[in-house]
């Protein structure tokens, strides 16, 4: 089990990325949303070693990864938001020099790499240099690599990203078949990215968990108050200043807007039905508005 | 002019002082910048040191100037056009790879920026830098004229105007050929890295020649000042027999013959800057490859390739079946570092080194071991530096065993360039030389790795390497790290167990770098 206890991060001494915050990681998918900035690549790469805590402490099995990261590294599939790769080698061979560095036995390895690479759909292209690959096909071998020793934690920084709609419905596919008896923690500003797979949603703004808990509590927690009403495009400014707008669409003459709300907003406003942007939405704007 | 001329002239002066600006802030707000400026007072050191010293950078015939502000200001002039010619064109030699690798090329070339005065603001960005530089190094000598305490009068116009009429052309030409080197084609590899030092080497002897093109580095306007002749007159760093005696220098002659030139070398230096605006390719990929630009050879070409190639569908069928069983790896990690090291290198440097290994059939083993051995600098050049894949790695397991497989792979680069001399040796029993070369072998990987874990980059080591390379084929035994000069018969340098030493020293370097990243990570 993999265990982030009250972290923080500082950088230069000023800006608190993380604060104070706490995650227990067990079997399932954990959805990280947040808005840009909210520190989740910062915790993200707390959780996967790359970076030491400025406080608090990350635990393995039990034992400090954070002074001794061996144990977790071993256990871990790590994909960041930005990487890059050997452009000279094939994708055969990047994958080849990436299990040997992990120790895993020849025989494995290529029999693993093989399966990996049909299960990112690069199978056809194992032979190319990566130089020549596109940037969805470069996430696929981050996939890939991620997945190589089979890790028990897999942590994964806005891994859809570049990904055609194909892809994105692939990889979900892969999320939920992983997280059956592995911790996937994901993370994304994308809600649509873990609406459908994630057990476990976990909100954090400001570095600090806003929400955490199960996705259908998460909308619950909004119910009630989301609605629908039509506006004249000249009062459109008007309604985006006094309520946050989840969604709005521009049709002949007006727009339809759906908005947040403890209260009826207008009377001609219509009560619908939560779903899990609205209600991430509601838990961003209310930690903006506490700050 | 009409009312939209006008209006084109002043966005362009806009814009190049913006990306002057912009740039050369860039390059201030970094670390790296504040060594540098440390660098420029340890230079100014050396050029006004104590009178007792033996180790001068300025000999006017077993003489030097006393410390007035104007000799101060002269001996730390000379200096920056000697030294910062060299020092300077590595360090300012960044300013269009930061622009292609951090994507504000795109930007730029999506917008009415022009390319000259794009390869202008960066002439003056270069300049700018290389101008600070040399402005700490007048302000050391100012502070040193005084510590010194031969004269107190201080005089900031005699100070300066060593600077303004040697430092400044020397300064614009290296920051001219630093953006020259940037945007063109072959130059812009590690090859420019390597022949800038021979260029600068050159430069520096040729230019202290009273017959030097528009009077080179500009010393031959010294001759009558100075109670030496061009025999007997030194610039560079010297170790004299006796303390230097002094002279009153009177100041720096001006006259208009010699302004002329030092205009002349200046507006030189500005056209060569934007020379490349005939065919720097304006961060267009496609054509940066086919000049042969971009790292990844053949990359944008084959990126655009394979966006256009629809891939199969494949339906998804589960997780992989095959278990990630631990075992050896060693040797697969080895081969994997040495494809690493090998792959990208071009047809040109096979075919070199397949010609230097003939060459060596014929040569004795020490010529021979000393040509295969700066042939593969640019591939050295490679170890220890921020790793393409530095960002997947960072979360893996056993850094340690990377950064040894990394070394062993140098080795391996180094023993296979370096075989048939070995192979001469083993055959006719010359067992001294062959432990200077299994010591060179170690060694020349393991000062890439230290100064590539050092400083992140490939040039420190194409700058130092060939320097030391350099210095060895000049019979400078002290430091024949490959046994390639001999003394009746038997290797000059220092003892091969000396050099290994030095070697794991070198590792070890790079060793507690990472160690200490990681403690700090």
């Amino acid at each position: 089990m993999l265990e982030l206890i009250d972290i923080t991060k500082v950088y230069n001494g000023r800006k608190r990325a993380v604060d104070g915050l706490t995650l227990r990681l067990g079997p399932g998918l954990a959805g990280l949303l947040g808005p840009n900035g909210a520190g989740k690549s910062s915790l993200l790469r707390i959780a996967a070693t790359v970076t030491r805590p400025t406080g608090g402490q990350v635990r393995f099995d039990g034992g400090d990864a954070v002074a001794r990261p061996g144990p977790l590294r071993r256990a871990l599939g790590y994909l960041p938001q930005d990487f890059g790769v050997y452009p000279h080698l094939t994708a055969l061979e990047f994958l080849t020099y990436l299990a040997a560095v992990r120790g895993i036995a020849g025989r494995s390895a290529k029999a693993r790499i093989g399966e990996l690479l049909e299960l990112v759909n690069l199978a056809h292209a194992a032979k190319r240099p990566l130089g020549g690959y596109s940037g969805g096909m470069l996430r696929r071998i981050g996939i890939a690599q991620a997945l190589l020793a089979d890790p028990r934690i897999i942590v994964v920084d806005e891994p859809t990203a570049g990904l055609d709609p194909e892809e994105r419905v692939r990889f979900r596919n892969l999320l939920s078949d992983l997280s059956a008896d592995r911790s996937v923690l994901l993370s994304t500003h994308i809600v649509s990215d873990v609406e459908s797979v994630a057990t476990r949603i976990v909100v954090v703004t400001g570095g600090r968990v806003r929400f955490d808990g199960e996705p259908g509590e998460l909308v619950r927690g909004v119910a009630g108050h989301v609605w629908e009403l039509a506006v004249p495009p000249a009062e459109l400014a008007g309604v985006q200043q006094r309520l946050p707008v989840t969604r709005l669409i521009r049709t002949a003459g007006h727009v339809r807007v759906r908005v947040l709300a403890t209260h009826r907003p207008a009377p001609d406003a219509t009560p619908v039905a939560p779903d899990l942007e609205d209600a991430y939405l509601a838990v961003v704007h209310r930690s903006r508005t506490a700050a | 002019m009409n009312a939209l001329g006008a209006r084109r002239k002043g966005r362009g002066v806009s814009a190049f002082t913006a990306l002057a600006m912009a740039d050369f802030r860039e390059r201030v707000r970094r670390p790296a910048y504040l060594v540098m400026l440390i660098s420029a007072v340890c230079l100014g050191w050396l050029a006004v040191p104590p009178a007792s010293t033996r180790w001068v950078v300025l000999d006017a015939g077993g003489a030097r100037g006393l410390y007035t502000s104007g000799y101060v200001g002269l001996v730390t002039a000379l200096t920056s056009a000697l030294w910062l010619t060299l020092v300077g064109f590595y360090l300012v030699r960044d300013a269009v790879a930061r622009d292609v690798r951090t994507g504000v090329g795109q930007l730029l070339a999506a917008g009415p920026l022009r390319t000259p005065v794009y390869l202008a603001g960066k002439f003056v960005s270069n300049l700018l830098v290389l101008g600070s530089m040399a402005g700490t190094m007048a302000v050391t000598a100012l502070v040193l004229q005084l510590l010194r305490g031969e004269s107190r009068a201080v005089d900031p116009l005699a100070l300066l105007t060593p600077f303004v009429f040697l430092a400044v052309p020397m300064l614009a030409v290296t920051a001219a050929a630093a953006l020259l080197f940037e945007t063109t084609p072959v130059l812009r590899s590690g090859f420019g890295n390597v022949l800038w030092l021979f260029v600068w080497m050159a430069g520096a002897i040729g230019g202290q020649s009273a017959s030097a093109p528009l009077g080179g580095i500009g010393v031959g306007q010294l001759a009558g000042t100075m109670p030496a002749t061009a025999d007997t007159f030194g610039l560079g760093l010297m170790y004299v027999d006796r303390p230097l005696r002094t002279f009153e220098w009177p100041g720096l002659p001006l006259d208009a013959g010699f302004v002329a030139e030092r205009a002349a070398v200046t507006l030189i230096a500005v056209a060569v800057a934007l020379l490349p605006a005939l065919w720097f390719h304006r961060f267009d990929t496609a054509a940066a490859t086919a000049a042969g630009i971009a790292s990844t050879a053949g990359s944008a070409a084959a990126r655009a390739a394979a966006r256009s190639l629809p891939e199969p569908y494949t339906v998804y069928k589960g997780l992989p079946r095959t278990a990630a069983v631990a075992g050896p790896a060693t040797g697969r990690l080895l081969a994997a570092e040495v494809r690493i090291l090998l792959r990208g290198a071009p047809w040109w440097w096979w075919a070199g080194a397949a010609l230097l290994g003939l060459a060596g059939l014929a040569a004795p083993p020490g010529p021979a071991l000393a040509l295969g051995w700066i042939w593969p600098v640019l591939l050295w050049s490679r170890l220890g530096t921020g790793r393409d894949a530095a960002a997947i790695l960072a979360a893996y397991p056993a850094p340690r065993r990377r950064l040894l497989a990394e070394w062993a792979a140098g080795v391996l680069l180094a023993a296979a360039t370096g075989a048939l001399p070995a192979v001469r040796m083993l055959a006719t029993g010359d067992g001294p030389g062959l432990a200077a070369w299994a010591a060179g072998a170690l060694f020349v990987p393991a000062l890439a790795l230290a100064l590539g874990t050092l400083t992140g980059a490939q040039r420190t080591f194409q700058a130092v390497y060939p320097a030391l390379w350099y210095l060895v084929i000049n019979d400078v035994a002290a430091l024949d790290y490959m046994g390639a000069l001999r003394s009746a018969g038997h290797p000059a340098g220092p003892p091969a167990p000396l050099v290994a030493a030095v070697a794991l020293a070198l590792f070890a370097v790079a060793f507690g770098v990472v160690r200490l990243r990681h403690a700090r990570r």
